[in-house]
């Protein structure tokens, strides 16, 4: 292994020439525009000069780097303001708030009554806390050097940023693996990738922003380890596993990869001592770093996806007794014991092997069948569309990287093929594992880019003496096509291939290295074209754009929650469905009853069967969950497709599952099956309480001169129900176009009035008089 | 074994006097039919045999097929001659009982009782009924073509055996079928014109709405099915799937043949450490992958889309959000061209992969 591995060494360092021709390529096709780095002029002394040039080349490309990541995930901020765009980040930055206002310890213990009540929220125990700490330190550190930023702004900036940290481990990854050419390469593909954009624009300050940069930097510091075998790397492995750990739920990925990698490589007989120190130092103390998170606890040490690392743990110690006993014993003895080892072994792990799945199976079971995770969009398989759009011509260069990889296996790329194939297989089976999947995607990809220009652009100087074993990758590279059921490779070969190279001509060349810089610039164009148009609409303010280009902004959500957070009272309790809950927390600062911390199923239940009862079994629900407001959204008017009407059904699912006799889906359809909210609707859709409170005084609206009054603009339909009146909720507020509504629950008279008593009429009158005094806001929407 | 149970079920349902006599007929020309005429008879239960059955001597029937129920049997006979006379106004009941228990005997052959039009009326439709019946309606003849009717029928199945098993098994509920190449006239019958659908035939009154059950809705998956029996008929059935060996037969399988493969070439492992190899096969995860076969492995959606209008197959989904089969075959062998062939051939196909995603990118605008 050792002799193999110090001729890799030695192959690096003698390519390392070449590199500086191929970076001008590179610099080049980066987006930030490196072609004003004068690359000539830095190329022809860069060969004069080798190793000052060089670094001060991959420094300037790195920064430019992460300055083009940087400013490509502005989009948002520049186009509307400097916010937290999202919904979901609304409660990380509450509780980062939290944390710069009342310090690390009151975090750790914050109990939160203004969430899931009246069951309130442990936030310390329950949240991966890397994100709202390195912000909160972050902030910390610039207020000790009196630069005074808001928190809000260090959340708002803190993705890219981190955007630009991710290429810089992306890069040194990427040359342990290959050379420094594709490291600056995969430093450049990753910092304007799509796919790893959608989760870290600026004003989405979600856990994978930060996530992708620990993963990336865990993988370069185990590579790293595995390379050198010192207790060090390794032990910086652990600590940038742990703040791995503490900041997504992802990290149970490495711990499956790192232990795959150890497994494989002992398969493939590539066992050393590095290999050993490296694993038995990572497991042990990444294992006792990662259960000091509170929210982590003993699951390491439980629950079955950790066990395959214990297991490799127990393999890898067994493998290493036998090399040592092999040195000590004789060969008839060492062989009575290995079987003995063996079969003992084999029995042990078949029954984990029967108890894993079987414990496996359960929870499996419960994720297809809880109706909460089945809502999620994320949790879908990705079509091939999606790969393309995310990935553009990196999904079609990198399994020729792989294939680079794997034809010129060491212990090191054996890793970064298992990386590929297990991060592609999670991919294709959840959308949202795509982020896993792109940094491993840029990386192979510009070892492949990097190939085809060190062959290309290598400058006729430099073949005249081409180290020997440098020429592998490039006689692959060469005729891809001929030399693939080659075994091995005869030396004589590839001297012929050197002057079949010399007879390749200037202009072939040429044309292939401007063909593949056009691909990458057309690569660098898609992906800004995506971050600008898909990824980087804000969701809490909604655009839409007159015929002659200029632009209206709906700005509702944020005027219904400050509407609450001014009129109100403080302690006033918000019921509206869990997508809302963190924005209302976060926006309003109200005291929620479900959010988007979905871990009380019955808890949100509840709140869907109050939402799709009739409107006194409903104020029953609500009374006695303390309700002051309902809030709901309400797209009709503009045609808005997320609102709560078109998400409804959700609700009355959720709700079967835990009241199966008082709630039934079937009943809010109508006989054919369809689910309609026009007069042929079914009457208890027509009369339960989100119905009423979606159009109430809707049918008095007319939007167009086309349409009659109560036309819905979503469902495209004229409502069932125009007559809707209400007995315990009034409306409290309704935004400009109608898209967040508040009711107020009404508080209990005295006493029910008795139906025939002369009294009631009374009491009814009262209550229509209330509605003049008080009338509710409306305007006529000028979409 | 039949007269035992026979007894205990017979105390079960607690039944009158005047039903004994008819039950005490029914039971022994069952016992006839099932031990003397049962193994040359075909499975057709024709009336006629039963009526002979009945026409023939009980005595002799009962003494010369089972002397080891003698004592049972004559104790029987005994009741039924003491009955005979006071049954005349309980021609109803009498009826219930024998149908109810003609309905047991059908479901303890067979969990799902096989029903024509005359049999559909006699013992779902006709009103003196105490028991629940669940009918899918159904077109499983091959030349139907219908394949969801298969599907569909293979969970009505597991459901029956599940209940046919159970221990809470009774004659509350009944499973059965009715074949449209049986039964057309019950389809006309019920103004249905789509199969498989399945029903539930109250014990009392006509089916309602919600006796339909909903198929392109929740699907019919058996769990599903039982859940909705449970809500119409207050009977939990706990679906029991059969273990599926098939999965773990194939894998003991082929590890056995990679194994003997190895084992025959032991002498010669070079292969195994053959790079090329590994990377083809790597390079085929990556590819399967990337060209979405996940999501028509879990979607499972068309080969290609035909247009009814103007039979024009098109391979490719025209929105971002889908995708058919032939479309992933295509981008599979586009992605294996492009990689695999040197890159000046990537070239060419290029400009067809961006035409795409412009298309797809004019889609989501």
């Amino acid at each position: 292994m050792a002799e193999h591995h110090s001729v890799s060494d030695s192959k690096h360092k003698a390519s390392a020439v070449n590199i500086g021709a191929s970076l001008s390529g590179n610099g080049r096709s980066s987006p930030a525009g490196t072609v004003g780095s004068s690359p000539t002029g830095a190329l022809s002394t860069g060969i004069a000069q080798p190793a000052g040039w060089q670094s001060l080349l991959s420094f300037t490309i790195l920064f430019l780097a992460w300055l083009a990541g940087f400013s490509a995930r502005l989009f948002a901020v520049i186009r509307f303001e400097s916010i937290i765009h999202e919904f979901d980040p609304w409660f990380n930055y509450r509780s980062t708030h939290h944390l710069t206002i009342n310090g690390f310890y009151d975090f750790l213990n914050w109990f939160d009554d203004r969430a899931w009540y009246p069951l309130g929220r442990i936030v310390g125990g329950t949240v991966y806390p890397g994100l709202m700490v390195t912000a909160g330190l972050i902030h910390y550190v610039l207020n000790l050097l009196h630069i005074t930023v808001h928190i809000r702004d260090v959340c708002v900036f803190l993705a890219p940023v981190f955007s630009g940290l991710t290429s810089i481990s992306t890069f040194l990854l990427t040359r342990e693996l290959w050379n420094q050419g594709a490291g600056l390469l995969a430093a450049c593909f990753i910092a304007i990738v799509p796919g790893y954009i959608s989760r870290s624009v600026a004003g989405s300050f979600d856990n994978e922003g930060i996530a992708i940069f620990a993963l990336q930097f865990t993988y370069y510091l185990w590579v790293k380890s595995v390379k050198t075998g010192s207790v060090f790397w390794a032990i910086g492995c652990c600590l940038s596993y742990f703040y791995m750990v503490s900041a997504w739920g992802g990290y149970v990925f490495i711990i499956n990869l790192i232990p795959l990698h150890v497994f494989v490589l002992l398969l493939m007989q590539r066992y050393s001592r590095r290999v050993y120190i490296a694993y038995s130092t990572f497991y042990i103390v990444g294992l006792v770093l990662s259960m000091q998170i509170p929210f982590v606890g003993f699951q390491p040490i439980r629950t079955s996806e950790h066990m395959a690392a214990a297991g490799v743990f127990a393999l890898l110690q067994a493998y290493a007794f036998l090399q040592y006993l092999k040195d000590r014993l004789t060969r008839q003895e060492f062989q009575t014991l290995f079987f003995l080892g063996v079969s003992l072994a084999a029995g042990a792990v078949f029954l984990t092997v029967i108890y894993l799945t079987y414990t496996g199976r359960s929870t499996l079971y419960a994720k297809i069948h809880i109706p909460i995770i089945a809502s999620v969009s994320e949790h879908q398989p990705t079509t091939w569309v999606s790969f393309f759009f995310d990935l553009h011509i990196l999904v079609c260069t990198f399994p020729a990287g792989l294939w680079f990889c794997i034809k010129n296996i060491n212990d090191e790329r054996v890793f970064v093929a298992l990386y590929a194939i297990s991060a592609v297989y999670f991919a294709g089976v959840m959308v949202r594992l795509m982020l896993t999947l792109t940094p491993v995607v840029c990386m192979l990809s510009a070892i492949a880019f990097s190939s085809v220009f060190e062959h290309y652009l290598g400058d006729d100087m430099k073949r005249e003496s081409p180290p020997i074993e440098d020429s592998s990758d490039e006689d692959d590279k060469r005729n891809s096509g001929n030399l693939y059921d080659k075994a091995g490779k005869v030396r004589k070969h590839v001297s012929e291939q050197e002057k079949t190279e010399e007879g390749l001509g200037p202009n072939i060349k040429s044309i292939v290295t401007m063909l593949m810089l056009m691909l990458l610039m057309m690569f660098a164009v898609h992906c800004t074209w995506v971050t600008s148009n898909a990824y980087s609409s804000p969701s809490v303010v909604l655009a839409s754009y007159n015929n002659d280009g200029s632009r209206n902004i709906l700005d509702d959500f944020r005027e219904a929650y400050y509407w609450l957070r001014q009129n109100t009272e403080e302690q006033a309790r918000v019921m509206s469905w869990w997508d809302y809950g963190y924005q209302i927390a976060g926006m309003a600062n109200r005291t929620t009853l479900v959010d988007n911390n979905t871990w009380n199923n019955s808890h949100i239940a509840l709140v869907g069967k109050a939402m799709s009862s009739n409107e006194s079994a409903a104020y029953e629900i609500m009374r006695s969950l303390d309700v002051d407001y309902v809030l709901i959204i309400f797209g009709g008017v503009i045609g808005y497709s997320g609102d709560d009407i078109n998400k409804f059904l959700w609700m009355v699912r959720i709700a079967e599952g835990e009241h199966p006799k008082e709630i039934r889906e079937s009943d809010y359809f109508t006989p054919q099956g369809e689910f309609r909210v026009d007069k042929a609707g079914s009457p208890i859709l027509l009369n339960c309480l989100m119905y009423k409170m979606s159009y109430y005084r809707f049918g008095e609206m007319q939007l167009d001169f086309r349409t009659p009054p109560g036309f819905d603009r979503t469902r495209n339909t004229e409502i069932g129900n125009k007559d809707i009146k209400l007995k315990h909720l009034e409306e409290a507020f309704t935004s400009e176009h109608w898209l967040v509504r508040i009711y107020k629950v009404k508080k209990e008279e005295n006493r029910d009035p008795l139906v025939h008593s002369p009294r009631s009429s009374s009491s009814r009158q009262k209550y229509t008089s209330k509605k003049v005094q008080d009338p509710p806001r409306f305007s006529n929407g000028e979409l | 074994m039949g007269e035992r149970s026979r007894v205990i079920y017979f105390q079960v349902l607690g039944l009158q006097a005047g039903e004994l006599y008819l039950w005490t007929a029914t039971s022994v020309k069952r016992f006839l039919r099932n031990f003397l005429i049962g193994p040359f008879s075909s499975q057709s239960h024709s009336r006629e045999t039963c009526s002979a059955a009945r026409a023939s001597s009980n005595m002799a029937s009962v003494s010369s097929g089972f002397p080891f129920n003698l004592p049972v049997a004559s104790l029987l006979l005994i009741l039924l001659l003491c009955l005979h006379s006071g049954g005349g106004q309980k021609k109803k009941e009498n009826m219930l009982v024998e149908k109810v228990d003609q309905m047991m005997e059908w479901s303890s052959r067979r969990s799902v009782i096989r029903m024509n039009g005359d049999k559909f009326r006699r013992f779902v439709k006709a009103p003196p009924r105490n028991y629940s019946v669940i009918v899918m309606f159904t077109a499983l003849q091959p030349q139907r073509q219908c394949s969801v009717c298969r599907q569909a029928n293979e969970e009505y199945q597991v459901l029956a055996n599940s209940w046919r098993y159970s221990s809470a098994f009774s004659n509350k509920l009944f499973f059965t079928v009715v074949d449209y190449d049986e039964g057309a006239d019950v389809f006309q019958q019920l103004n249905m014109n789509s199969a498989p659908t399945f029903m539930h035939f109250p014990a009392k009154g006509k089916p309602k709405r919600a006796d339909t059950f909903d198929l392109q809705r929740i699907g019919f998956a058996s769990e599903q099915l039982a859940k909705w029996i449970a809500d119409r008929t207050d009977v939990q059935i706990r679906v029991f799937r059969p273990p599926n060996y098939s999965g773990t037969i194939a894998l003991a399988l082929l590890v056995s043949l990679v194994g003997g493969l190895l084992y025959l070439r032991r002498n010669n492992l070079e292969f195994i450490y053959n790079k090329t190899g590994w990377a083809m096969a790597a390079l085929c995860v990556v590819f399967a992958m990337t060209s979405g076969q996940m999501w028509n492995h879990i979607r499972g959606p068309p080969y290609a889309h035909k247009n009814p209008q103007n039979g024009q197959v098109s391979y490719i989904h025209g929105s971002s959000q889908a995708q058919f089969v032939a479309e992933s075959h295509i981008i599979l062998l586009l992605s294996i061209l492009n990689t695999n062939a040197s890159w000046e051939a990537c070239i060419h196909y290029f400009p067809y992969m961006i035409s795409r995603i412009n298309q797809c990118e004019a889609c989501i605008q």
